[in-house]
């Protein structure tokens, strides 16, 4: 081969492995090496097939380098990796695009946010989604912005909604064919929530899902008068994607006001829901809610993770989903019919689940003036950090969050823009709550395993090949467990508190474990 | 939505601390707070606006009526950190440094910031009440039979083991103090719990400390310190209790209770200094 068709070759080679398609969004599962999408793969299982650090060999992981990016506020971010590029964003519209073999920073991305935004939990952002030579992520003002992926400038911008209206935006988008897919934060604000989709090329807006019904639409009789217009059902982390039945799977989160329910009479569909939307149109195709007329602020944005599993001697595809209100669930993905809800925590606000998957209400637990003790608190028994899963011990992994709270209610009026929870909740000091990271089988809802934390963790799960679980906790520790015990194999102290969830990927062959810790970005390898 | 893993030892307030960096929302909220006199004082709409802001931000130390807790009580109308309205509006926006007294700058319009002015000032009766006790009598009290000095430090002088106090009068409200004399365990501090670690050879080591997933940290009574890792030990764990005795209310007098409080009160760090 001549010297010019060599180079040509290069390039070629090198500008492939910096672009993702939509088949290799498809079959992202078998490509070890990168991390193309918020959930590893489409089913949101945060599994690698990688092995290399295993229960054997993972005493001799250690650091290979640390990216200070000095931006402070929380990371949560789920970095994406391919081409040998780490790409992350960061809290308060920054994001990085970090060499990978030496964290050395390509370019960075910052868009300083509005003045007086009106946001309930700070400017904190999860990530990327990718599709060819473009990345894309919300800004917290609720605009979607492409960038090019080599150097960073941004290609189209677009406002999902109004900022000074009380919308926000935080999660990470998803690519489905040639579309964006995108939530928005805000329902303490007095919102009406939606999913978007944009096309990936244009940033034109294909469709748009309510997330509140309207009166006159189906579902708008589950709002009394006129309270659907300020409903809430934000829709702030990342959905998941079946390919074969071409729906996307996302969760919505809680009413409007949140604790004075009294206004809002019904059901309030569809807060507090998975929603399964056709991708190319954006129609409801099911829909099932967890807590009907919600007031704890349980939303449902945990992960829908998607899992072919047998159940009661039926093969089924199913959605599992630990759901904020304490009840760990399982659906049947293709039309919604509830399988089973157990309890994975302590809970005080409904004693089971019907056969329908309605929550049999303990009366009188609805937050109150002088403050009513409900367990779980507002947190939930677990939150929106993300869910594992792994096929090799067919077990799902989270953290739970095991404690109560005393929640309270006053009369609020609407203004727009402003706060409209109808008041708060408040810690209980004599009872701190403990937490778990917790191997759940979803083939029956019940926990395999429990490792028992100090104090509740906000980081999410890995699972591997290797046998492990890869999570961390507030404290800053980064730790590896055994798949299958859960007994605690490895850790290592970060420096800094962990909120967002490791990956996994290859350089030159050998596997990396890559984490966000404090304001930093760390990746981790075996050592001889 | 929100995040708040309020009791998980205060994750709340460090996650609103993180966002003090936001140096440019920080600046033109410290340039809009120079006016010393709230626009919205007085109007109706503005005091329910921050009553309901007040809720979320503020009930968990300041209480759910402003009553005081944790945080100073604030429906006496008379502030630690100033009076004017531009006083409350830079104590809300950033914080009193070396308290537990966050700014929410980067969390709050600066609109919802005199919201909550408003509110505040809505709750003030001006009803200072009258201090029972004699401070003199409550300072002998502290360093002598009370024996609170052996565990807590007033201006640099006194134990370790307990909270620091040289401004726990600006810092408490009188009701969370009188509770805190005579039950310690009603709230205690996550870095004030009870840390107990048995070594393997039966060696056991109480005191205050750190108890991570990991490891521990405890400093005893004698002001020895200690690291671990939990798993080089028979056993670690750590108790949401005081070491502080649990026996004023026997030990001492009603009178003498409120001769130690009117000690308490009267610390106010670097402002009784000025």
């Amino acid at each position: 081969m001549k010297p010019a068709a060599v180079l040509a070759t290069l390039t070629f080679a090198a500008l492939a492995a910096s672009t993702v398609t939509e088949q290799q969004l498809r079959e992202a599962q078998s490509d070890s090496a990168t991390w193309l999408t918020y959930g590893k793969n489409y089913l949101g299982w945060r599994y690698s097939n990688l092995s290399e650090i295993n229960t054997k060999t993972v005493s001799r992981v250690a650091p290979r380098w640390i990216h200070q990016t000095g931006v402070s506020g929380a990371h949560e971010v789920t970095p994406l990796v391919f081409g040998g590029r780490m790409f992350l964003t960061g809290p308060s519209n920054n994001a990085y695009a970090l060499d990978l073999l030496t964290g050395k920073e390509i370019w960075r991305y910052h868009q300083a946010p509005p003045l007086g935004l009106n946001m309930c939990c700070g400017e904190q952002n999860r990530g990327f989604a990718a599709l060819g030579d473009k990345l894309f992520k919300v800004n917290i003002e609720a605009t979607l912005v492409a960038l090019d992926a080599r150097s960073g400038t941004v290609l189209w911008e677009r406002q999902m909604a109004d900022h000074k209206k009380g919308y926000t935006a935080t999660g990470a988008p998803l690519v489905v064919k040639n579309k964006v897919i995108a939530g928005m934060a805000g329902a303490e604000f007095g919102t009406r929530g939606f999913i978007d989709a944009y096309d990936a090329s244009t940033g034109e807006r294909v469709w748009r899902f309510n997330t509140i019904a309207a009166k006159g639409e189906p579902g708008g009789e589950t709002w009394a008068g006129d309270s659907w217009q300020h409903g809430g059902g934000s829709t702030w982390t990342t959905g998941t994607y079946d390919p074969e039945l071409n729906l996307i799977y996302w969760g919505t989160a809680n009413p409007g006001p949140g604790m004075d329910g009294d206004v809002r009479a019904g059901d309030n569909l569809y807060t507090n829901c998975l929603v399964a939307l056709d991708a190319d149109t954006g129609k409801l195709k099911w829909y099932f809610q967890f807590t009907p007329h919600d007031t704890h602020d349980w939303d449902a944005v945990e992960d829908p993770v998607l899992i072919d599993m047998v159940f009661q001697g039926r093969k089924i595809k199913a959605v599992v989903q630990a759901n904020r209100n304490g009840f760990f669930y399982a659906l049947d993905r293709t039309n919604g019919q509830f399988l089973y809800a157990f309890p994975y925590t302590k809970i005080t606000w409904a004693t089971g689940i019907d056969a329908k998957g309605r929550p049999i209400v303990v009366p009188g637990l609805d937050p109150s003036e002088s403050g009513t003790k409900v367990c779980p608190g507002l947190g939930g028994g677990h939150h929106w950090y993300p869910t594992a899963y792994s096929p090799q011990t067919q077990l799902v992994y989270f953290n739970s969050i095991d404690g109560c709270e005393l929640f309270y209610r006053n009369k609020q009026e609407f203004h727009e823009g402003q706060w409209y929870q109808a008041s708060t909740e408040a810690a209980i000091p004599s009872e701190p709550p403990t937490g778990t990271v917790l191997a759940m089988d979803p083939a029956n809802g019940k926990a395999r395993w429990r490792f028992e934390m100090v104090s509740p963790s906000g980081v999410g799960m890995l699972s591997t090949a290797g046998g492990l679980v890869f999570t961390g906790d507030g404290q800053g520790y980064l730790m590896a467990l055994d798949a299958k015990t859960g007994k605690p194999l490895w850790h290592f102290q970060t420096g800094g508190e962990i909120k967002a969830p490791p990956i996994t990927y290859l350089l030159n062959g050998k596997q990396q474990i890559a984490i966000a810790a404090g304001t930093s970005i760390m990746t981790f390898a075996l050592m001889p | 939505m929100r995040l708040s893993l309020t009791a998980a030892y205060g994750g709340r307030y460090s996650r609103r601390l993180q966002h003090w960096w936001t140096a440019l929302i920080v600046t033109s909220v410290a340039c809009f707070a120079q006016r010393p006199q709230n626009p919205l004082a007085g109007d109706p709409d503005a005091i329910a606006g921050g009553g309901a802001a007040f809720r979320p931000y503020c009930t968990p130390c300041h209480g759910i009526r402003g009553e005081g807790g944790r945080g100073p009580d604030l429906t006496h109308g008379v502030y630690s950190a100033g009076d004017k309205d531009s006083d409350l509006f830079n104590v809300i926006a950033h914080g009193v440094p070396g308290t537990d007294m966050a700014g929410f700058a980067s969390e709050l319009s600066q609109q919802d910031i005199w919201r909550i002015v408003a509110f505040i000032r809505s709750l003030a009766r001006h009803d200072v009440p009258a201090m029972p006790g004699n401070r003199a009598a409550g300072e002998k009290l502290f360093w002598g039979k009370g024996g609170c000095g052996a565990c807590h430090a007033v201006n640099g002088k006194g134990g370790r083991l307990g909270p620091p106090l040289s401004r726990i009068g600006r810092e408490r409200s009188l009701a969370f103090l009188r509770e805190s004399v005579l039950t310690p365990n009603s709230d205690v501090k996550p870095q004030y719990a009870t840390v107990t670690a048995v070594k393997r050879d039966g060696t056991k080591m109480v005191g205050i400390g750190s108890l991570d997933n990991f490891t521990v940290q405890i400093t005893d009574a004698a002001g020895n310190d200690y690291s671990f890792e939990r798993s080089d030990l028979a056993s670690s764990t750590r108790e949401l209790k005081s070491l502080m005795p649990d026996d004023y209310g026997r030990k001492l007098t009603a009178a003498e209770i409120d001769d130690l409080l009117a000690y308490l009160v009267s610390l106010r760090g670097a402002e009784a200094a000025r």
